[in-house]
């Protein structure tokens, strides 16, 4: 707590487009009022100065390199509460995408001869390097949930992150199903809370905000297959975002 | 169970019986604008919606069905039922009145779905929102001539026609309306808004017409009639079936999310950034995902896809019968179109029906 | 059907000026630790009002901000002296928040609901009671009202099981109970420590101890989820009849009024038909046990 009795708290970035801390910042904007309940002490998207005494860190992007797992370690020790922000943190990411390539070729893609030159390894959610307690998931970040968020903690409560399927809101905003358009979605995997924004603007969700806890993958399968999808297909969609999820999966299982 | 088919004697046109032309009913609707929030059938990307309506050319009357019902009207997907402050504690300010508001175009199973809805919260414990806002809404509900699509199943359920629970209800003649008064309110409505006419004979021969004429395009889809369903249920706890929707079913909620009978809810508070203030919301829930019935410590009393399969369709099938004297499923069939795997009330009910006809479980 | 007596004035039948939704206010005028997860709340309601609930009914209640849950009067009517008492677990947002109140706060209360105990009906009979873990929160509001018109009824025998003895809750009154000549009390812990010296096992492991005039006999019980089938057993197998047999049964709740669907058993809402069954009324229900 700073003396002024407002909880401090600071932002990290670790691998990621930093889509999430600019939604962060948007948000700021729109609710300057943030800033009475809380004292940011750490956010290089948007100042310089640094303090080390935060309770709430959020950490934006993924894992990627072994050399983060110390950084990452240091801030679950300072945290009393960390929360993963975003695909990258939360999921892996798009970035996890790399892991279904051998890593060699990926780093010769991105890094050109330099390749090299870089540790890299495959990136992962940061719950698996530190424990994480919660998470604000999408790509980017909803900024009501992330405002919804900070205010649950600062109550004392389970922030209020769906774990029921997109299909809730997209249905409750009473859209269109994209199945009945002859588009495929994979709302019915997929956790809600970004209020199934892409299917209200006619696109397929691609499962960013990660899936529920309980996704009937079976039938979503089959539903992907009767929409005319490939296995190909059906694999490279539902691993945009949720590759290491996906991989995690496969090793469960044997 | 409504006659198959009705025929309106010339006694009755005395009563109730009105005619509005096209035009007429234009600017009725027009005449509604300044006065009353109005409410219709609108195109909606390939749909319709029911929405506020600015202008009369906004309106459809002949959709075939919507995706969410006329239900969110009284019921929304989230209100607030009080604010509250926590210094101190307490409700500090009960939510906005309901402004006067007319639905039009409503179908007649959403109909009977809203007087099942207006038994449920008005019997036992009165909900005043749900209430409040009915009590401030007119109905002008529209017969359906022929079918919405290949998936409802209204004329089974008895719900193909409405006696009841309209302020004025619709008969499409072509270039008019036949309009039957069904209360005092509708009729004060027409008195005060349009200029409408006493049907003559020739009229009510065409309404008779039409009316008989519609009947035969709807077909039956149910095995068994209908008044055999609660008993089907009753003995249909133990069904294989449930285990087999059960796999198949996503838990994704949709089917009871453009339900028109089903009202069950969650309920939150939400907290401004003030941290002082809030309000406690309701939202809609459904019984098919999968926390509905988990407490505190993590039972969940219907853990598994297959018991809330059961659920719902117990729900449609016997228990909203049983408590509240309505069938729990008007036949809208907008659970069928929202599922994707198929799972339907007329394939469950004829399988259930099946399976006790052959002793198969 | 029980009245459901009144505050807020709840009342079945319609009162269309009021929200059955907007919780009145107490205030919290005593706070008792009683183990490291359970406190014991005294709630006072506005200008003296007693709360006139019957035993096994439950209120709705409110922090505001958090949220709001059900929980069961602990204390007995004869003992309600413009309070009453609420027994809480932290588990959760709303029980946490409570536990985080201070004496001469608010909270925000709904009911008394449901269906609470019709102990008329068990004057002049012997009454078994097996309350298992959090279930004797309940259990204590009407053990309390007999053992407040003791000379009303015959035996009184409570068999009681926590997981562990640090778990047992109203440890004095326990004592108190046990000191009684008129009450037959027995304890039992699933896990016993170095200084627990009593019986070691599930509750119904008690059963065999006991010897009961079964035709005169009510049993009664509330706990954990997986209890109810095994109490249930030994009950039957001591020959108590099924319409002398009693259940408090939990539920998710939300609404409390028959609304939200939540806590529904089968066809029945569990917030206005129960929380208390007789077990002859609910054991057709595949969903109840
Ligand atoms: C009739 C009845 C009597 C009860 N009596 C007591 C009692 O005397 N003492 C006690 O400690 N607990 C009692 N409980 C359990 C208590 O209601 C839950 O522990 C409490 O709701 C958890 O709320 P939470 O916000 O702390 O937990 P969370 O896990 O954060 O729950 C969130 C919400 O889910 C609902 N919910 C969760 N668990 C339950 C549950 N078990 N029952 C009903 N709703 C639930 C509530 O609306 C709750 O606010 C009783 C439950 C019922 C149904
Ligand atoms: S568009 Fe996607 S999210 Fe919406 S209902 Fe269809 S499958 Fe579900
Ligand atoms: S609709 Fe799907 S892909 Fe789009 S933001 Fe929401 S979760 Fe992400
Ligand atoms: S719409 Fe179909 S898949 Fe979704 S919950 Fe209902 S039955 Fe299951
Ligand atoms: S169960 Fe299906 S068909 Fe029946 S009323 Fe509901 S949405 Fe319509
Ligand atoms: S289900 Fe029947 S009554 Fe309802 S809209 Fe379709 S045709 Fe009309
Ligand atoms: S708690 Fe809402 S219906 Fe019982």
């Amino acid at each position: 707590m700073s003396s002024n009795g407002k909880p401090k708290i600071a932002f990290f970035d670790f691998t990621s487009c930093e889509g999430c801390q600019l939604t962060v910042i948007d948000s700021l904007q729109d609710h300057p009022e943030l800033l009475n309940v809380v004292e940011i002490v750490q956010f290089r998207e948007a100042m310089t100065e640094k303090g080390e005494d935060y309770q709430i860190a959020f950490v934006e992007g993924s894992c990627s390199r072994a050399s983060d797992e110390p950084r990452l370690k240091k801030i679950r020790q300072q945290a009393a509460i960390v929360v993963a922000l975003g695909a990258c943190a939360h999921l892996g990411g798009v970035n996890a995408l790399k892991a279904l390539h051998p890593l060699d070729e990926v780093r010769k893609y991105v890094y050109g001869d330099k390749a090299d030159w870089y540790e890299t390894y495959d990136a992962r959610p940061i719950s698996a390097v530190i424990d994480v307690d919660y998470a604000i998931p999408g790509c980017p970040i909803d900024r009501n949930e992330f405002i919804s968020v900070v205010k649950a903690l600062l109550l004392g409560k389970k922030p209020p992150i769906p774990d029921y399927p997109l299909c809730v809101e997209c249905k409750l905003k009473g859209n269109v199903c994209l199945y009945t358009k002859g588009q495929v979605c994979l709302g019915p995997v997929t956790r809600a809370g970004c209020g199934a924004i892409c299917p209200s603007f006619g696109a397929s969700c691609e499962a960013c905000r990660g899936f529920i806890t309980n996704p009937n993958d079976n039938s979503m399968r089959e539903v992907l297959i009767e929409a005319g999808l490939t296995v190909e297909d059906i694999t490279s969609i539902y691993t945009m975002f949720t590759t290491y999820q996906v991989r995690e999966k496969i090793q469960q299982k044997g | 169970m409504a006659p198959l088919y009705y025929s309106i004697t010339t006694e009755e046109q005395n009563v109730s019986l009105t005619i509005l032309s096209k035009s007429a009913f234009q600017e009725f609707v027009a005449r509604l604008l300044p006065h009353y929030r109005v409410v219709g059938p609108v195109p909606h990307d390939i749909g319709y919606s029911f929405e506020e309506i600015q202008d009369v050319t906004e309106l459809r009357m002949e959709y075939p069905t919507t995706i969410l019902p006329p239900k969110k009207w009284f019921l929304p997907p989230k209100e607030t039922l009080f604010k509250f402050t926590r210094k101190n504690g307490g409700v500090i300010q009960d939510p906005p009145e309901t402004p006067p508001t007319v639905i039009l175009g409503v179908h007649t199973c959403d109909l009977h779905a809203i007087q099942l809805l207006d038994t449920v919260f008005s019997s036992g414990q009165y909900d005043v929102h749900y209430m409040g806002r009915r009590k401030k809404t007119l109905i002008i509900s529209i017969e359906c001539l022929s079918p919405c699509d290949e998936h409802s199943f209204c004329k089974d359920m008895g719900t193909l026609t409405a006696d009841e629970g309209y302020d004025l209800h619709l008969t499409d003649l072509g270039d008019s309306y036949a309009i039957d008064v069904g209360t005092q309110a509708g009729a004060d409505l027409l008195q005060n808004y349009s200029s409408s006419s006493v049907a003559t004979k020739e009229e009510i021969q065409k309404l008779n017409a039409v009316i008989n004429a519609k009947w035969p395009k709807f077909s039956y889809r149910l095995d068994f009639d209908v008044s055999e369903l609660s008993s089907i249920m009753e003995l249909s706890m133990k069904s294989p079936l449930w285990e087999e929707l059960g796999n198949r079913c996503l838990a994704c909620a949709s089917c009871t999310n453009v339900c028109p009978t089903c009202f069950c809810f969650d309920v939150k508070d939400e907290v401004e950034l003030d941290l002082v203030t809030g309000q406690r919301v309701r939202n809609w829930d459904s019984c098919q995902l999968d926390d509905f019935a988990t407490v505190a410590g993590g039972h969940n009393f219907r853990a598994s896809r297959a018991l809330r399969q059961r659920h719902r369709f117990m729900r449609k099938g016997k228990y909203i019968l049983d408590a509240h004297k309505h069938l729990g499923c008007v036949g809208c069939g907008r659970c069928a179109r929202a599922c994707l795997v198929n799972i339907t009330p007329v394939s469950t009910f004829n399988e259930l029906y099946r399976q006790q006809e052959t002793g198969s479980h | 059907m029980v009245t459901i007596a009144s505050y807020p004035q709840m009342q079945t039948g319609t009162i269309m000026d009021r929200d059955i939704y907007a919780p009145g206010l107490g205030t919290i005028v005593n706070i008792r630790p009683l183990t490291s997860l359970e406190k014991v709340f005294t709630i006072q309601l506005p200008e003296g009002q007693s709360l006139g609930h019957r035993p096994g009914q439950f209120m709705e209640v409110s922090v505001f901000g958090i949220g709001e849950a059900p929980i069961s009067i602990s204390s007995s009517p004869s003992r309600s002296n413009g309070t009453f008492e609420l027994c809480a677990r932290k588990v959760g947002d709303v029980t946490t928040a409570l536990h985080n109140l201070k004496v001469g706060d608010k909270v925000g209360l709904r009911g008394p609901f449901g269906r609470g105990f019709p102990y008329e009906n068990f004057r002049g009979k012997d009454i078994l009671f097996a309350p298992g873990g959090l279930g004797l929160a309940p259990l204590r509001s009407l053990i309390n009202q007999v053992l407040d018109e003791r000379n009303l009824y015959g035996r009184v025998i409570i068999l009681y099981g926590a997981r562990n003895p640090g778990e047992l809750l109203f440890k004095d009154e326990l004592k108190a109970w046990s000191e009684r000549d008129d009450v037959e009390l027995m304890l039992t812990v699933d896990r016993g420590d170095e200084a627990w010296t009593g019986n070691v096992g599930v509750i119904t492991t008690l059963f065999k101890f006991i010897s009961i005039y079964p035709r005169n006999t009510v049993a009664i019980t509330c706990g954990p989820p997986v209890m109810y089938r095994f109490v249930l057993m030994e009950f039957i197998g001591k020959g108590i009849s099924e319409g002398n047999i009693y259940l408090s049964l939990e539920r998710k709740m939300k609404c409390g009024v028959g609304k939200c669907g939540h806590c529904q058993i089968n066809n029945i809402y569990a917030c206005q038909s129960g929380p208390v069954f007789p077990y002859k009324e609910i054991k057709g229900l595949e969903e109840a046990l």
